[in-house]
């Protein structure tokens, strides 16, 4: 078991195993599974992520008529090579975006770690297997890798907009994808370990003000801001920067900072956008 | 903690308080109205209330009635199933005092005559709480294999359940007993660690004073 990264860190070195494995171990003890079980139960949420990336429906709207037509709209932009950002950072954009969507249009996703941000990790992960021709259990160990962090997270801090604010679960999302990113390209423990400090530090204090109390502004856009900032977290850690403070104290800061937010932005619609004129406007149709 | 509740579940969005919770409370419910389901009046509290149908509340409660799961791609179709089904479903306001703001109350009628009221909590990231049962407070979570007994509130009951549990080799996770009042009605609710035999359960309907038995499996329907 373990409660904290750095106890996942020293596990790793103690028993000589990758991070992801401490992970997958501790699951086999938490819930008496064997570790066939624990690696297919992975395998299956990845794949349910990429069946909810084919799955989209570019011309889905939710029942509020405020989500809906972002994907398509970046994929015709993609295509047409005018992102700015390049090819593998337009990718991750559509397939966050894209995924958002289908979240508050009534799709199946999965939920990582929550429905709101559910498009964070897989906008990254898939876009990197294909751009890194990586084989698929390569894929499942990441996620493991990722579920650590958020595991740490869920124990220490919270994935709660309605306790912790969007740092919670946009900023964990981006924290769990950075860090399997941060694997995926080779790294360290202790790159893993920066890689999800500094996306997190990145989102540390974002509100949770979700219009009319809804999954879709700005929830859905902001998923493409937490899986960019993936891409760039796990960059830095890989160049060799690393944290000023380490990530377990990134993670009790982000406890700290959801505890002292006042309730109006913390998924509760009475402050931030969720209480600005057009906001007011668009709840009232 | 389970990495699966961080990584997981699989589900119809668009919250996982709002919809997948709400497909458990009424995933759960159906299954303890214990059989066919002709009329269902679902009353909703606070945010429920104030933000279900941009969530899919609504449809995701009569899915989970209709025996469906988080991730069944019909929830959003799922009230026009039950109309297919000749199920009568009817929506309102609960009024409830002091109740958690993901609170849904369900009565709901059997093809037999059997009537149930339900209070159910989402209380955040798909996790709920069955909060009463016919108007008797109580607290559980369908997680684990459980099982539901509605007794006369007089003694030796407890024993019948825990000689059947314990002959069948069964460990109790959990057991809480609820009544309405002395001598009135009671509800035992006893979670488990291993799945209950159904010749358990009708050993247990046997006895005199056992009004209804209900079983939680993990195993589905």
């Amino acid at each position: 078991m373990y409660h904290s990264i750095a106890d996942i860190i020293r596990q790793s070195e103690e028993k000589s195993c990758p991070f992801w494995q401490i992970v997958l171990q501790a699951d086999m003890e938490e819930r008496g599974v064997s570790y066939e079980t624990s690696f297919a139960t992975m395998r299956h949420m990845y794949q349910a992520m990429k069946d909810a990336d084919a799955g989209y429906d570019p011309t889905i709207h939710s029942a509020s008529g405020m989500a809906g037509g972002a994907g398509e709209k970046l994929h015709v932009y993609n295509a047409k090579g005018a992102n700015l950002c390049g090819g593998l950072v337009g990718q991750v954009m559509e397939k966050a975006i894209k995924m958002g969507e289908s979240n508050a249009c009534m799709h199946r996703i999965v939920a990582a770690p929550t429905a709101g941000s559910c498009g964070v990790i897989p906008a990254v992960f898939l876009v990197v297997e294909e751009r890194l021709s990586l084989p698929e259990e390569k894929m499942v160990e990441a996620m493991f890798v990722s579920a650590g962090i958020g595991a740490v997270i869920a124990e220490n801090a919270s994935l709660a907009g309605a306790s912790g604010g969007c740092q919670a679960e946009i900023g964990s999302a981006s924290a769990m994808a950075a860090g399997g990113l941060a694997y995926l390209q080779g790294g360290s423990a202790e790159q893993i370990a920066d890689a999800a400090a500094f996306a997190l530090k990145n989102m540390l204090g974002l509100a949770c003000d979700p219009v009319g109390g809804l999954v879709e502004v700005p929830c859905i856009k902001r998923n493409v801001a937490g899986a960019v900032n993936a891409l760039t977290s796990a960059q830095l850690a890989m160049a060799g920067i690393t944290s000023a403070i380490p990530v377990d104290e990134v993670i009790d800061a982000m406890r700290r900072i959801g505890n002292e937010m006042p309730s109006a932005i913390k998924e509760t619609s009475l402050g931030g956008l969720a209480t600005s004129p057009t906001a007011v406007r668009l709840t009232e149709k | 903690m389970n990495i699966f509740e961080v990584v997981g579940p699989v589900m119809v969005g668009p919250s996982s308080s709002h919809t997948a919770g709400a497909v458990k409370i009424g995933y759960i419910s159906g299954r303890l109205l214990g059989e066919p389901l002709v009329r269902a009046e679902i009353n909703l509290h606070g945010s429920f209330l104030a933000t279900g149908d941009g969530h899919g509340t609504k449809k995701a409660l009569v899915a989970g009635l209709l025996g469906m799961q988080t991730d069944d791609i019909r929830i959003p179709q799922a009230l026009e199933i039950a109309e297919e089904r000749g199920i009568v479903v009817s929506f309102g306001q609960a009024i409830l005092r002091e109740a958690h703001p993901n609170t849904a109350q369900l009565i709901l009628h059997g093809r037999s005559g059997q009537r149930l009221e339900i209070i159910g909590q989402s209380l955040g990231g798909s996790r709920i709480n069955i909060a009463q049962l016919d108007g008797i407070e109580t607290n559980f979570s369908g997680e684990s294999p459980t099982l539901v007994v509605y007794n006369e509130d007089r003694p030796g009951h407890v024993s019948e359940v825990t000689t059947m549990l314990s002959n069948q080799n069964i460990n109790i996770a959990s057991m809480r007993l609820y009544r309405s009042s002395r001598g009135g009605e009671a509800v035992m609710v006893v979670e488990c660690d291993q799945e209950v035999p159904e010749s358990g359960i009708d050993w247990l309907r046997g006895f005199d004073g056992i009004r209804k038995v209900t079983y939680l499996g993990m195993t589905g329907e």
